[in-house]
């Protein structure tokens, strides 16, 4: 397992740059020069070329063949592909438009959104898991068909809807929750509950409907038929054969969510006045502040290479027919 | 401070905006040590006011600000030279900094400043002499602020107010472009047009006559900032504001609050003791000759959807508030009242006219549109005013027919073309005109809209239909906000969606749009160019305000209105939404920093909400 681990980290590097290369593509090259926006209405035109200078894109794209020339060899790194490679690899991302430093920003909206975002992942996985078993386990009964309709009118429900009902309803009008609001540490546990139940009654109904199938499919085997005819109570049937024998594919989807947790959720975000990341990245998309933006997906694609490697790793552990050679 | 605004991508959020505006201003209640308060606040506790904004603070550099929620917050704790009388109206410039209104040279270039000399900038921990003690503002202190402005290498967008004004302020730029580090820059280096008489006295000299002068001079950018504190914090200074005013940064949490705190070693300032009419009769003047500020907190939120921010107001959360656009007819009866259950709960309605002017701008440059006088006629005859502000504005607004905004000093309302105002069939006529200046068919116009949200879509549509209506065919192009900037900029949109939110109460802000050497990538977006509203806009922008400038400004008004560079379409009227517990409130339109002055009945908000 340690050789394909390190195999796999070797694949990494390559992976990064072209993460790298296709943010660049994105961002520097399709979007263009910024300079005159970010410099505002009435600049100058040398306010302006100061900005190209601040932000590189006085330099050339890819390589620097005419710095090269004058001054060596290495002068051809002096281009605007490879400041953004070395910014990425030194988590040196420089400072946002509004002349924040961003990974002071991406450090203080890590936390809101994790605050968020993990308590719904947990919450989600533990009742959807638990709820496709029972339903599983009853198939084809009231049960299961009632809890079928509710995931796909759950799933049919916009999540705007579903926050909106929540703020009027739960947090306004019966005053069970507050409207809006954030603090950090313990004292703003409170302005997380709403947003992280309505964040779980969005997700509730793809998720179940997601684990049913899989349960059902694992329920017919013959080791959940041996057990039974061994006696097995449902309890022990349920966690200790039918979970662990289901644990592919929610492995697969369990580990690759967790690189997005950091990003946040937009709506909810923005919504209860959550300062996380996801309310970042769209404020940057909005104000095309290129270098959050690149700065985030580096740091998504790299949590999200990490996630896939930790997903087959965990394949092997669950399950030992997985060779990881 | 030039604010340009596209009105479609703000339909609601300008609205906030003017939340963030007032609400960063608001205040209440008693001040410590006042004459005739209500007592300490050790004795009844922090007097807070609560407000939201509808927009982060992105920092609190004066140098670096530019959006109104940072100028909004950053105002209550920088001061300027000058700054706005908070009752009498027109607007009136009175000293802050300044012992006194500044002494002009017969030539109207030499300003002589006196500064007060009990300014001091906050307690801070960049005061290392002194164990942070703050210390007393100097005239040196404005000439440091203003030259990390025209440095090159910090990259302000506020360089244009003093932009080829100042003697040897260029020469000064020009230096610190051949400075390799910003850090190297050397301020003390000499700037001929900003001397330092002796520690309070300031001397201005400009270039050419320039009687604005003084409103930049109350222009936040201009604050003054002590160097002890970009020595101290380098880069960061923008999240650690030191600065003169009434109140001090207690708390920043990005993205979610911001609270301010009474600035201990703040100055004597007293609280108006006069007026307009009407002020005494609305309670206006019951803190006169109170010290300021007057409360001990102000907190802010951001909100940036529209039902959370409603919700709040609501349920008497925040003291403040803009009204939504899907909540207006909630609030608002047709007869542009407040409903009765809002006047139950203690609200009190505000309308004021705002500084602004929205139109779309046609390129003077594009062969299509610039060369066609006929066709701008009809593009503008085919819009219906009356409808567009039902339709989208909730009717807050006025129709525009000309250039300045009723509040402004040289207004004209007869000013006036036949062009403006809706008459489709004219307008038909005027497109087959169009058609033989243009020698055939018209070919599709392209309306660019910087945003994509479902209004600015409706907007586009609306558009489209009222043009499709005379014989004129409109696309539309929708992009983000930066993008249609760029676009601009670039002299290549056709037509695009745009506006003006005065900074300052002088015609001249609005005149220097149309001025022909202003064109893209400065002010004049439109690209427009006539020989006389220039050589006019030459004449009244070095005047004093007098009834002849006021001639100078009808006339060039009135050239460009009969061009027609664009179509005028409103200007905007706010309404504001406080509950009666809140005091003070008097809506200005250029002031910023008006937090000092507000007040709080504590008790009666207590009563009504138990906070």
């Amino acid at each position: 397992m340690l050789s394909y681990i390190v195999r796999r980290l070797l694949y990494t590097p390559l992976i990064v740059v072209g993460v790298l290369l296709v943010t660049f593509l994105l961002f520097r090259v399709v979007q263009g020069d910024v300079s005159s926006d970010i410099a505002g209405k009435n600049a100058s035109p040398e306010t302006i070329a100061e900005i190209r200078k601040e932000y590189g894109y006085d330099k050339p794209l890819i390589i620097n063949t005419e710095a090269a020339r004058e001054r060596g060899v290495l002068a051809v790194f002096d281009s605007q592909f490879f400041h953004h490679f070395k910014s990425a690899l030194t988590l040196d991302f420089g400072r946002s438009r509004s002349k924040q430093k961003i990974s002071t920003l991406l450090m203080e909206g890590a936390i809101p959104s994790l605050s968020l975002t993990a308590p719904i992942f947990l919450g989600l996985l533990i009742t959807s898991v638990s709820l496709s078993m029972l339903v599983a386990l009853r198939r084809g009964g009231p049960f299961d068909t009632s809890v079928v309709v509710v995931c796909v009118m759950g799933m049919s429900l916009p999540i705007l809807a579903t926050i909106l009902f929540g703020q009027y309803f739960l947090a306004h009008k019966l005053g069970w929750f507050p409207v809006f609001g954030y603090e950090p540490g313990l004292a703003g546990a409170k302005y997380f509950v709403l947003p992280a139940l309505l964040g779980m009654l969005a997700g509730l109904g793809g998720d179940v409907r997601f684990y049913r199938t899989v349960m059902l499919d694992e329920i017919q085997s013959d080791y959940i038929r041996t057990a039974r005819a061994k006696g097995q109570g449902t309890l022990r049937i349920l966690y200790k054969h039918l979970l662990k024998n289901a644990m592919i594919p929610i492995i697969s989807k369990v580990v690759l969510a967790i690189p997005f947790l950091f990003l946040g959720s937009l709506l909810l975000e923005r919504f209860f006045g959550i300062p996380g990341l996801g309310y970042l990245m769209i404020e940057a998309i909005g104000a095309r502040d290129s270098q959050v933006i690149m700065a985030l997906t580096f740091i998504i694609s790299i949590l999200f290479v990490l996630g896939n490697l930790a997903t087959d790793v965990c394949y092997a552990l669950v399950d030992p027919r997985v060779s990881l050679n | 401070m030039y604010r340009a605004a596209m009105f479609t991508g703000s339909l609601v959020a300008t609205l906030l905006l003017t939340v963030a505006f007032v609400g960063c201003g608001e205040s209440g209640g008693n001040s410590e040590g006042s004459e005739n308060g209500s007592g300490s606040a050790a004795d009844r506790g922090p007097l807070v006011t609560y407000s939201a904004t509808s927009a982060k603070v992105r920092g609190m550099d004066p140098m670096d600000i530019g959006d109104t929620t940072s100028s909004g917050v950053a105002s209550g704790i920088y001061d300027c030279l000058y700054q706005y009388h908070y009752l009498k109206r027109p607007y009136e410039l009175i000293p802050s900094l300044a012992a006194a209104m500044p002494e002009v040279s017969e030539d109207g270039l030499t300003y002589t400043i006196k500064l007060r000399g009990d300014a001091y900038f906050q307690d801070d921990e960049c005061f290392k002499a002194s164990g942070g003690k703050g210390r007393k503002l100097v005239a040196e202190d404005l000439i440091y602020s203003w030259k990390r402005i025209a440095n090159i290498k910090n990259i302000s967008k506020n360089w244009w107010i003093f932009d080829g004004r100042i003697k040897g302020f260029d020469e000064f730029r020009e230096y610190t472009k051949a400075v390799k580090d910003k850090k190297d820059v050397d301020y003390d280096r000499p700037v001929e047009g900003l001397e330092a008489v002796d520690d309070l006295t300031l001397r201005i000299t400009l270039t050419k006559p320039w009687p604005q002068v003084v409103f930049m001079l109350a222009h936040l950018p201009t604050a003054a900032v002590p160097r002890e504190a970009l020595a101290h914090y380098g880069d960061e200074f923008l999240n650690h504001p030191v600065g003169t005013g009434p109140y001090r940064l207690k708390d920043w949490r990005r993205g979610s609050k911001i609270i301010l705190e009474r600035n201990p070693t703040y100055r004597e300032e007293l609280y108006p003791s006069e007026g307009e009419p009407g002020d005494e009769e609305a309670g206006l003047l019951a803190d006169a000759g109170k010290r300021l500020p007057l409360i001990d907190q102000i907190d802010i939120s951001i909100i940036e959807e529209d039902l959370p921010l409603w919700l709040k107001f609501l349920a008497g959360d925040l003291d403040i508030s803009g009204i939504p656009k899907d909540n207006f007819d909630t609030a608002i009866t047709p007869s542009r009242e407040l409903t009765p259950e809002f006047r139950e709960k203690g609200i009190v309605l505000k309308v004021y006219e705002e500084a602004a002017t929205y139109w779309y701008g046609f390129n003077m440059e594009d062969p299509v549109v610039g060369k066609n006088q006929p066709l701008r006629q009809a593009m503008n005859l085919a819009i219906d005013r009356d409808e567009f502000l039902t339709l989208f504005l909730n009717n807050r607004g006025v129709p525009a027919r000309g250039v300045l905004p009723p509040m402004i000093a040289g207004y004209d309302k007869d000013i006036n073309s036949p062009y403006t105002v809706y008459d489709p069939e004219l307008a038909k006529k005027k497109v087959k005109e169009a058609e033989a200046v243009h020698g055939g068919p018209l070919p599709v116009i392209t309306l660019t809209m910087g945003s994509t949200d479902s209004t600015a879509r409706q907007l586009g549509q609306w558009f489209a239909r009222s043009y499709e209506r005379v014989g004129i065919t409109l696309e539309v192009e929708y992009m983000d906000w930066p993008t249609a900037q760029e676009k601009v900029k670039t002299k290549s949109a056709q037509m695009y969606a745009m506006g003006w939110v005065a900074d300052i109460p002088d015609a001249e802000n609005f005149m220097q749009l149309f001025y022909g050497p202003n064109g893209s990538p400065g002010p004049n977006n439109m690209n427009y160019k006539n020989p006389k509203a220039d050589a006019l806009y030459q004449k009244l922008s070095v005047m004093e305000d007098s009834p002849e400038r006021h001639e100078l400004i009808r006339e060039m008004q009135q050239i460009v209105v009969d061009d027609l560079p664009c179509v005028f379409t409103l200007h905007r009227v706010a309404f504001i939404l406080r509950y009666d517990w809140m005091k003070n409130y008097k809506p200005h339109v250029f002031g910023y920093g008006l937090g000092k002055y507000r007040n709080l009945d504590a008790e009666l908000r207590r009563q009504r909400v138990g906070r």
